[in-house]
């Protein structure tokens, strides 16, 4: 009888041992968040105030997020997505997940707001899903809309949209680069990465962008383009890591 | 020699007693071709119609169309869904057709604000132009069904359209001289049934396809335009006249429902908010394809506007608030302020969206 028992516990524990070997896996699951004034973003409600005073809501915000890499320190390079499409009127677009990362020693993580010039060509992505929603056409220069950004502003019946793309071809995208600190190992488990994009800094610093002057269309625009894009590059985009 | 004889007179009993006692053979399935109502003992022999597939080319810059698994494309299904497409039994008193108020010279839409049923009865929604319908993700103004199949199960049974019972239908088209045999040959069907009707249908819809019109040329480097449907481009692709956000890429739509400032609250029609429940859905319609605009008149899903310089004179003018109204209608309350040459070079660009062959008359 004691002699049973030792064996059922010898097996159990070379079971339970031979688990404890297996390294556990780490998937990464990037979520995209949306803030204004460093509150969660309400949509379709006038509560926000841009740097030139005037008062707006946001009704829509759709966009691109392309090259999403993790950078290791031995330099090599993991990439997690090409293209993301975020709808804010779609929750299956907030996160996208990363399975099995090999360990390794992240120390940033990158991505592209909207598609450089390899990617921001007409029909390109004719079978995803953002094909007909962001498409840019070609007397602007082809490809798609980086982002749409629409609401009112001051009163219900005046309308703002904040369309970015590579107005005649030329390239507004912008990479966006964080110092992270995420060592995968057997022992990690799951990872999420949190980008956040802030959306009144799209309108202010270092360019003050109002929406009387500029609500009706940007497309055209190079100059707006630019300015919107420097706005994006100082302090929309800033990133967080979960373990 | 008797020993002989009784030999015979045995094998004889053992032959005929063989016969008579040995289960017949053959195919045991009623819907192959060779089914054998008098075999028992299935030996394996059956022959089935076979299916000739069809394939679709995807056309350039469209994405590839989604066909259902359960419904894939056949010559047989194609050729029988035409026929029931074009055929008055689906109406109650057989005499309207699905082409009726789908007639191919409009474009498959009907010249008429509104269709008139069998009981002259008009609806309130203006009949949609069947163009390029694969590549939707929704069909109706509002759109109340996902998938072609779907769709097509509704006017047989509406009270102002065809107004027929689907039982009904099923024990015509069962007794009718030629659909058993056209059904068996397109499904492999021995009783034929809704579904299978509608399967038909939505095959032949989904080849409807219009690609070749004098603007796919132009972007083909086949044909030139001319000055004033340039201009017409210009201003339809840019946010000048703004028209591309919802008519977009070379499918002239976007899947998607919006509402495009037609009139002030409360709505007549509350369009897709009918489906979601949803108040910021009222008043918003899905954004047809303007593939053959010319051919598809009157305009909206009222058909409220006759002519094509009406609804550019309604976007001109910038629209009507609502509080659903799209944000895209940003010149709300300014207007386009398009000039008189600017308003008919819009109009003859929308017109070389026109597809003489799709609609028979090439």
């Amino acid at each position: 009888m004691k002699k049973t028992l030792l064996l059922i516990s010898a097996i159990a524990f070379l079971f339970t041992s031979c688990d404890k070997d297996k390294a556990i896996v780490t998937d990464i699951t990037i979520n995209f968040n949306h803030t204004v004034n460093g509150s969660e973003l309400m949509t379709n409600s006038m509560i926000y105030t841009n740097e030139a005073g005037e008062n707006y809501d946001i009704q829509t915000l759709k966009y691109l997020i392309s090259d999403i890499t993790l950078h290791s320190e031995n330099g090599s390079s993991l990439l997690l997505d090409e293209v993301h499409f975020i709808d804010i009127s779609d929750e299956s677009t907030f996160s996208l997940t990363y399975n099995e990362v090999p360990n390794n020693n992240y120390t940033s993580i990158s991505f592209d707001m909207g598609l450089d010039t390899a990617k921001n060509i007409s029909n390109k992505y004719v079978n995803d899903d953002f094909h007909t929603t962001m498409f840019w056409p070609e007397p602007n220069g082809g490809g798609y809309h980086y982002m749409k950004l629409e609401g009112a502003y001051n009163n219900d019946s005046t309308f703002y949209n904040t369309h970015t793309g590579g107005t005649m071809g030329a390239d507004y995208s912008f990479n966006h680069v964080e110092n992270i600190s995420l060592t995968v190992d057997n022992d990690l488990g799951d990872v999420s990465v949190n980008i956040n994009m802030e959306i009144n800094n799209w309108y202010n610093s270092p360019n003050q962008i109002e929406f009387s002057s500029y609500g009706m269309g940007i497309m055209m625009n190079m100059m707006m383009q630019m300015n919107i894009q420097m706005n994006g590059i100082t302090d929309v985009f800033s990133v967080t890591v979960d373990k | 020699m008797k020993s002989l004889i009784y030999l015979l007179l045995g094998a004889i009993l053992i032959i005929s007693c063989k016969k008579d006692l040995a289960p017949i053979s053959g195919c045991t399935d009623n819907i192959a071709i060779n089914y054998n109502p008098n075999a028992i003992t299935e030996d394996q022999s059956c022959n089935y119609f076979s299916t000739t597939p069809y394939v679709i080319e995807t056309p350039y810059g469209f994405p590839d169309m989604k066909i259902p698994s359960d419904n894939p494309m056949t010559v047989e299904g194609i050729a029988l869904g035409e026929k029931l497409f074009k055929d008055p039994i689906l109406s109650a008193d057989n005499t309207q057709a699905c082409i009726n108020c789908h007639q191919q010279n409009f474009s498959f839409s009907d010249p008429n604000q509104f269709s008139t049923g069998i009981d002259n009865i008009q609806g309130n929604r203006n009949a949609s132009a069947l163009i390029n319908l694969g590549w939707n993700t929704s069909f109706n103004w509002d759109g109340s069904s996902l998938t072609l199949e779907e769709q097509a199960f509704e006017p047989v049974t509406n009270s102002i359209e065809m107004h027929n019972t689907w039982m009904n239908v099923e024990q015509e088209l069962n007794s009718h001289i030629d659909y058993p045999f056209l059904f068996k040959q397109a499904f492999n069907i021995n009783y034929i049934d809704s579904s299978h009707v509608v399967k038909a249908i939505a095959q032949f819809e989904r080849t409807l396809i219009s690609t070749n019109s004098k603007l796919d040329r132009y972007l083909k480097n086949e044909e030139q335009l001319t000055i004033s449907e340039l201009n017409g481009y210009a201003i339809f692709n840019t946010e000048k006249g703004d028209c591309f956000h919802c008519h977009s890429t070379n499918m002239f739509m976007d899947n998607l429902f919006h509402n495009n400032g037609l009139d002030i609250e409360p709505f007549i029609d509350i369009g897709r908010a009918k489906v979601t429940s949803n108040p910021l859905d009222n008043g918003k319609f899905k954004t047809p394809t303007l593939r053959n605009v010319e051919m598809t008149a009157p305009y909206m899903h009222d058909g409220r506007f006759a002519t094509l310089e009406e609804v550019v004179e309604h976007y001109d003018s910038g629209g009507k608030y609502s509080t659903t109204v799209d944000p895209l209608m940003k010149k709300l309350g300014v207007g386009l302020q398009l000039s008189n040459q600017e308003k008919k070079d819009l109009v003859a660009y929308l017109k070389t969206l026109t597809d003489n062959e799709f609609i028979g008359s090439d």
